[in-house]
């Protein structure tokens, strides 16, 4: 009677041990095979002349070119439109704001907002920056769309880096005469600063995947020339790979997956950056 | 007993008229009435949630850090009302009343720049007047001989109690007249907490020092005056000697002699 | 220096100062005795004063000092020998006043050959010797010289038991003189004390110093810890 529950007792451990390993397994290797098929795919296809050359109805002659620099424009006007905003945001409301019914809504909204699908931020910046302020498709309303997309995400996760720092450690500038502002610089920036960059390029790695808002903005599929100013018309990356896939000819699909490893290689060198950080900069308390 | 002292021994540095302070509904000081000497030592016991943290906090405007929180009475300091002052005036009672916390806490910074930073933040430039102020402390705060070599380091790489004396250096950089500490050897071995006990008997000479400590027998070995609180009430406010040989009010003597409620 | 070394090296500091001031009174007591000098018999009973304020004095440091350091080990021994040290120098300055006492309660100056052969001068020397040896051996830390008070507590005590014969020869021998020799042998009754009180103090100087207890124990025991 004993022995038999010890049996069935140790089978179900052993059985949900081997359940989780599935399910650990089954993530892993589903990327896998993804990542394998499209390197098996696009892997022949990737050369020089593929990332210098621009879009082509030609697959074989296509390029990534004005793609690639479209993203790179974006991703660098996000950045600098997205991170002082979040930045600044998350240090009023962590640091400066007056705990209030008002402070709480705001709070819960800016939450809330990190969960919206990013289509319907592509239809508020067709609206206010296309139309209303006639931006027309150009890289400054994208960009724009975009940083509106990651601020939410930049000021959440900001908000929890600034609250990791050790309140004692702000006693600690106050108590030797500084100001709030100079604590603020001082002690709790750089106490804080790896959680905010990381949260930083976490959310920018999330905006360089972004196709659908750009589309409703108003970015184009093909564009034979590499911006010049935020003015310009302008494609990125996914609108590349999303326009070749939808393509009947086989060659085009090549041409998508060889722009996907492009755009993959950008994503993980980026999260390999936080990754680094986060180790790196770890501050023991 | 106050008014004979002030007779008896001169002006107050610190003085606290009928001293209200309330969190919310919370009545978390009710009339508190203590005065203090300057150069002297005035440790502040009682159970946790006593008041005495609170109080302490009071007198560099801590407090103020906690939003919900409503003040009454006079505190006075050097004679001027800190309540008094307008709030861009508070960093400068802060660098007048130092303190040091409960666990050691430098800054993720070398250990030369701790010492700096409050010289920095009140707008000191002159970098041969900082390294001689950094040095000055450290030897004050008994460290110098411990870290004249690695002053570059990290201060995370010091012993907790080394890191409590830097902290103390800290407080001392910007040359206060009173020193707060709450419960600085609350997280120190006893070699340590023998070391900032010591360091807190020489600091007497230049500082006036008010400890709030758990540790009864460290109220006797350090202080001049011990001041008694319990739920919010200073029971009891004497001569350490006095205090912790013959307490006039039954709740210090079931306090002290751990026969407590 | 730490605040409980500052506050101990006080506490010596007011137990020798004591100390010396007992010393003084005896040889005082003494010289008051030998010279019949009446304002020096005041002034010992007069400082007697003194000496009972350094044991109030001493007592409440002491209290101080458990109360605010809790000492341990050799720092507790100290104190603790402080405390009944100041006890015994207290009960040796009550003995110089009451010999000081007697003094002035004479009718007429000491005869030379009472003095003598009651032996009470001899008597005084070894007593107040004793405490000032006993001195030296607390600040010198000298246990040795400590162990000595034994013996010589023996010689006070045979001079004592022998004193009422040579008393009783007195009073026959100078029958005028009757008042005095009885004063000679209530002094040699209190001088006899000296000695228990200073072996008293040996004991403590060898419990703070050796940690070892020797109250009560039999005389070879004693010896044998030499």
């Amino acid at each position: 009677m004993n022995k038999r529950y010890e049996t069935i007792k140790r089978a179900k451990d052993g059985a949900f041990k081997y359940f989780g390993l599935f399910c650990t397994f089954f993530g892993l290797i589903m990327l896998a095979i993804f990542i394998g098929n499209i390197l098996f795919e696009g892997l022949g296809r990737l050369s020089w002349d593929f990332i210098t050359s621009y879009s082509s109805r030609l697959p074989e002659k296509a390029g990534i070119l004005s793609a690639l620099m479209g993203t790179v424009w974006i991703m660098v006007m996000t950045a600098l439109l997205a991170i002082p905003g979040g930045i600044g945001a998350a240090i009023y409301l962590e640091m400066y704001a007056k705990r209030t019914r008002f402070g709480n809504i705001v709070e819960l909204n800016i939450a809330n907002l990190a969960g919206i699908p990013s289509i319907i931020y592509g239809l508020l910046g067709l609206e206010i920056f296309t139309y209303q302020l006639q931006m027309g498709g150009s890289l400054l309303a994208g960009a724009m769309t975009l940083a509106l997309l990651i601020l939410p995400i930049i000021i959440v996760a900001t908000r929890e880096a600034l609250k990791a720092v050790p309140r004692s450690l702000i006693e600690a500038s106050f108590a030797l005469g500084a100001t709030k502002w100079q604590t603020i610089r001082r002690t709790v920036l750089p106490a804080a600063s790896s959680g905010i960059i990381t949260s930083v390029i976490i959310a920018l790695s999330r905006a360089i995947g972004e196709a659908a808002p750009l589309i409703v903005v108003g970015a184009l599929a093909y564009v034979p020339f590499v911006p010049t100013s935020p003015t310009s018309d302008f494609t990125v990356l996914p609108i590349q790979i999303f326009n070749w896939v939808s393509r009947p000819q086989k060659a085009f699909l090549v041409n998508a997956s060889a722009a996907i490893i492009v755009l993959l290689c950008i994503v993980f060198f980026m999260n390999a950056i936080a990754v680094y950080l986060r180790i790196k900069k770890k501050i023991k308390y | 007993m106050a008014e004979k002292l002030k007779k008896a021994e001169g002006s107050f540095k610190i003085e606290s008229k009928d001293v209200h302070l309330y969190y919310g509904d919370f009545h978390a000081l009710k009339g508190i009435n203590l005065s203090m000497l300057e150069n002297t030592v005035t440790a502040l016991i009682g159970p946790s949630g006593c008041g005495k943290s609170t109080y302490l906090r009071l007198l560099n405007r801590m407090n103020d850090l906690i939003p919900d929180i409503q003040i009454k009475g006079q505190v006075l300091i050097d004679g001027q009302d800190i309540y008094q002052l307008k709030s861009s005036e508070i960093d400068h009672l802060r660098r007048n009343v130092g303190m040091v916390f409960q666990k050691p806490n430098p800054f993720p910074k070398s250990i030369f720049e701790n010492v700096a930073y409050g010289l920095r933040v009140n707008g000191i430039t002159d970098k041969s007047f900082i390294e001689n102020q950094v040095e000055k402390t450290l030897r004050e705060a008994a460290l110098w001989d411990e870290v004249k070599d690695k002053l570059k380091k990290s201060a995370f790489e010091l012993s907790g109690g080394q890191q409590q004396r830097l902290c103390i250096a800290r407080a001392l950089a910007i040359e206060p007249s009173i020193i707060l500490m709450d419960e600085p050897a609350s997280a120190l071995d006893p070699i340590s907490t023998g070391k900032i006990e010591d360091l807190i008997f020489q600091l007497k000479k230049d500082f006036t020092i008010i400890i709030v400590t758990h540790n009864m027998q460290q109220a006797g070995r350090v202080s001049d005056f011990t001041g008694f609180f319990y739920l919010g009430e200073l029971i009891e406010f004497d001569k350490t000697k006095k205090i912790f040989t013959n307490p006039s009010k039954q709740e210090t003597e079931n306090y002290i002699t751990g026969r407590f409620g | 220096m730490t605040h409980l070394d500052s506050e101990l090296k006080m506490l010596k500091a007011d137990i020798i100062e004591m100390w010396r001031l007992v010393i003084n009174q005896l040889e005082k007591a003494k010289e008051s005795l030998t010279n019949f000098d009446r304002d020096l018999a005041e002034e010992v009973v007069e400082n007697e004063k003194r000496v009972n304020s350094y044991e109030l004095k001493i007592d409440r440091d002491c209290e101080n000092i458990f109360a605010l350091f809790q000492p341990v080990a050799t720092d507790l021994r100290l104190v603790l020998a402080s405390l009944k040290i100041c006890n015994n120098l207290e009960r040796i300055g009550d003995i110089s006043a009451s010999v000081a006492d007697f003094v002035l309660d004479a009718d007429q100056d000491f005869n030379k050959a009472i003095l003598d052969h009651t032996r009470v001068l001899e008597m005084h020397a070894i007593a107040n010797e004793m405490v000032a040896d006993s001195l030296e051996a607390f600040d010198k830390e000298d246990t040795r010289l400590a162990r000595t008070m034994f013996k010589r507590d023996k010689m006070l005590d045979k001079i004592d038991e022998a004193a009422l014969d040579l008393v009783m020869e007195c009073i026959r021998d100078y029958p005028d003189q009757v008042r005095n020799t009885l004063l000679v042998m209530s002094m040699i009754r209190k001088l006899e004390r000296v000695g228990d009180q200073s072996k008293n103090i040996a004991e403590e100087i060898i419990f703070y110093f050796e940690a070892k207890v020797l109250k009560h124990k039999k005389k070879k025991q004693k010896e044998g810890d030499e």
